[in-house]
């Protein structure tokens, strides 16, 4: 599937779209996001006592002419945040059968938010299940064609290829992962991703949940899960009241136990235009303004 | 248009409406589809009634009824004969009660039809040529018509395919000799009526002559027959060896009768096993005694021992007959004294062919062989084992690929479901 074409007008969408880090950054690289250390960069940020081994060309001279004492100046340190896009391929991405719009949306989330991460100098890689079954990792790196391999990576999976997410979760070392999945059969992968969060990590959850899931045909169906053909339910004018309640509930829950893991959480539903998501997704959240 | 099968018609109905019937009625379970949120849905029984038909059930139940009533016309077997035509075949008595062959001869060529059939018939029926009537020759066997019946019955299965119904024609001097117990029951084989065309009977010779025989002056069997009424043919009965003068006067068209009275005197062969059975019986005549059995004979049967075996047998002789009896008589025995020995003398001093009955049959009987209705049908004497219809493949073709369709339809609506 050519890529370039493909992504290009997503990728014009999102361009200038930051995605800050949701923390200081403990790493030494320089780049966009506020780091831990302090430095000597221009943007000053405090005072501190002058300690023996400190370079007395960061004493400010004029403040211990003033106060007597000596003092050094800190300046916040810019660093950068490397960041893997997790892609969860499971069968049930793969929904619709007719369009797979859900397993789409899923890829163009992937690419998009790694052009915000690549544009904001950040290293950017992926980490999904391959057609063969194996994990495929393309590590986080900055060069100029990175985003194109993890397109040319995303179209060349497959979505029956199965595989599970919080495997994928623990083999990422990076700092921010992003998890692309619709949480469906995932159980582990939350306390994988409470794991990365008190390490330090940073986890953004993507939610895709199709249109279809949230409004199936109405009429009589035998619904089968197509990543447990056993279980097969009948859904029909008396229970799909349940269905809604039931299904409208997990999803609640699950937001709310992501967001108490300390993750971001978005729901992305599949009507809803990529660079449109992309942006809520990497935008920080602005409180007390209205939800785009 | 007829039919090999036409119940299979009545099942392919009912298994249409049962068809249509499911499509309404049956409780199955719906086609899966996909839904990774399907856990959400409350775990229920899986079985649903099928609300409305869609567009492409009613295709499916149109393709299936289809197929099901392909199927049964391809069972049943439509068959197409001739619009109207009736084929007719005529039975012609070539046996011993015509009084002249010429006159069936006629007969026959007045009501053969091109493309009819011929037989002719005296005890056995054959399939005679129908462009000349030279086949049909006079013979001194008596006639059967239960045998014409049968033949006339395979005639009309050969000609069911090609007419709409078949007329049986029996050209027959109709004598009493001519039917037996089985003649009505075989009549009602033939599902139709039957033109029957009489013709001249022969005349039995009613010239009163006495039994000439020839045995020992002390022979037993010997003054029975001395006993019976004058017989209506002379008849010679010879208890020792024949001779040559003995066999030219049976090939003169008399009837010798050779009754040995002792082993020696016959040179047919013997039994493999000698034994002696209690009785031996002749048309309604029996004799029962004590009777050693010590030839095989051979020729056409004409009394028989108690377990079926050939006792007495004739064989033609010119224009005449030999009967050979193997039935010893014990010398002292009061047998041949007896009535029911007369009767059995009766039956083996007969004339050639058996006991002449000359007289025409009762018009009840004329009546019961004639029958009333229509002529045969073709479709009640084809043979439904054996006859095909050349639109069975066709039908079953289509079926198929009504079955083709059906399976095409329901996949593709699960696929776009």
């Amino acid at each position: 599937m050519p890529t370039d074409g493909s992504y290009g007008g997503l990728l014009d969408a999102v361009r200038g779209v930051h995605w800050p880090a949701r923390r200081a950054v403990a790493t030494a690289v320089a780049g966009s996001h506020h780091s831990k250390q302090r430095g000597t960069s221009a943007e000053f940020t405090e005072y501190r006592l002058y300690r023996q081994g400190d370079d007395p060309r960061r004493i400010d001279w004029r403040l211990l002419a003033r106060s007597d004492r000596a003092y050094i100046r800190l300046a916040t340190d810019r660093a950068t945040l490397p960041t893997t896009i997790v892609l969860d391929t499971s069968p049930s991405m793969a929904f619709p059968m007719a369009t797979r719009e859900k397993w789409r949306r899923a890829q163009e989330i992937a690419v998009g938010l790694a052009g915000v991460a690549h544009a904001g100098g950040d290293p950017v890689g992926i980490a999904l299940v391959g057609d063969d079954g194996e994990i495929r990792i393309v590590p986080p790196r900055t060069r100029r064609g990175v985003v194109g391999e993890i397109a040319r990576v995303v179209d060349a999976a497959d979505p029956d290829s199965g595989g599970d997410v919080a495997t994928l979760v623990r083999a990422t070392r990076t700092k921010r992962i992003a998890i692309i999945t619709d949480l469906l059969g995932d159980e582990d992968l939350l306390i994988a991703a409470k794991v990365h969060v008190a390490g330090g990590g940073e986890i953004h959850v993507v939610h895709v949940v199709a249109k279809e899931e949230l409004d199936p045909p109405r009429r009589t169906m035998l619904a089968a899960d197509p990543e447990q053909p056993a279980l097969q339910r009948l859904l029909m004018d008396s229970t799909r009241r349940d269905y809604d309640e039931a299904f409208a509930r997990w999803r609640d829950d699950t937001a709310r136990q992501w967001r108490s893991a300390g993750a971001s959480y978005t729901e992305v539903v599949t009507d809803e235009p990529a660079a449109h998501a992309v942006r809520r997704i990497a935008e920080p959240p602005v409180y007390g303004a209205p939800r785009l | 248009m007829t039919w090999l099968i036409p119940t299979a018609l009545t099942v392919a109905a009912v298994g249409a409406i049962a068809t249509i019937a499911l499509h309404f009625i049956a409780r199955s379970r719906p086609i899966a589809e996909p839904l990774p949120t399907a856990r959400f849905i409350p775990d229920r029984a899986i079985h649903a009634r099928t609300r409305s038909l869609a567009l492409t059930d009613v295709l499916l139940m149109l393709l299936r009824v289809a197929a099901v009533l392909l199927i049964g016309f391809a069972v049943a077997g439509p068959l197409f004969a001739g619009n109207g035509k009736v084929s007719r075949i005529v039975l012609a008595d070539r046996s011993r009660a015509v009084a002249s062959i010429d006159a069936i001869r006629d007969s026959v060529r007045a009501y053969l039809r091109p493309g009819g059939e011929l037989i002719a018939f005296d005890s056995s029926a054959s399939l005679a040529r129908t462009t000349t009537m030279d086949s049909i020759i006079a013979t001194k066997e008596r006639g059967s018509l239960s045998a014409a019946i049968s033949a006339a019955v395979r005639g009309g299965v050969r000609a069911a395919p090609n007419a709409d119904s078949i007329e049986l024609v029996i050209v027959s001097p109709l004598t009493r000799e001519e039917i037996d117990a089985a003649t009505l029951k075989i009549r009602a084989a033939w599902p139709g009526r039957i033109r029957l065309v009489h013709v001249a009977a022969s005349e039995v010779a009613a010239k009163p002559t006495r039994v000439d025989v020839r045995s020992d002056a002390n022979d037993g069997v010997a003054a029975g027959l001395s006993l019976l009424p004058a017989l209506i043919a002379p008849v010679r009965v010879v208890r020792g060896r024949l001779t040559a003068d003995d066999s030219a006067w049976a090939r003169a068209g008399n009837v010798l009768v050779h009754w040995p009275a002792a082993d020696a005197d016959a040179d047919w062969p013997h039994r493999a096993s000698i034994d002696a059975i209690g009785g031996v019986t002749v048309g309604k005549a029996t004799l029962v005694g004590r009777f050693p059995r010590l030839w095989a004979l051979s020729g056409r049967a004409v009394a028989r021992w108690a377990d079926g075996e050939p006792a007495a047998v004739e064989q033609p002789a010119g224009a005449g007959c030999i009967r050979h009896v193997g039935i010893l008589i014990d010398e002292s025995s009061d047998l041949p004294l007896r009535e029911s020995f007369r009767s059995f003398a009766n039956e083996m001093l007969a004339p050639c062919g058996g006991s002449r009955a000359a007289s025409p049959l009762d018009s009840a009987t004329v009546a019961a062989i004639a029958g009333a209705g229509p002529l045969a049908s073709s479709s009640r004497l084809r043979d439904t084992t054996t006859a095909t219809s050349r639109l069975m493949p066709w039908l079953l073709l289509a079926a198929a690929l009504a079955l083709i369709a059906e399976l095409s339809v329901r996949r593709s609506a699960s696929r776009f479901a």
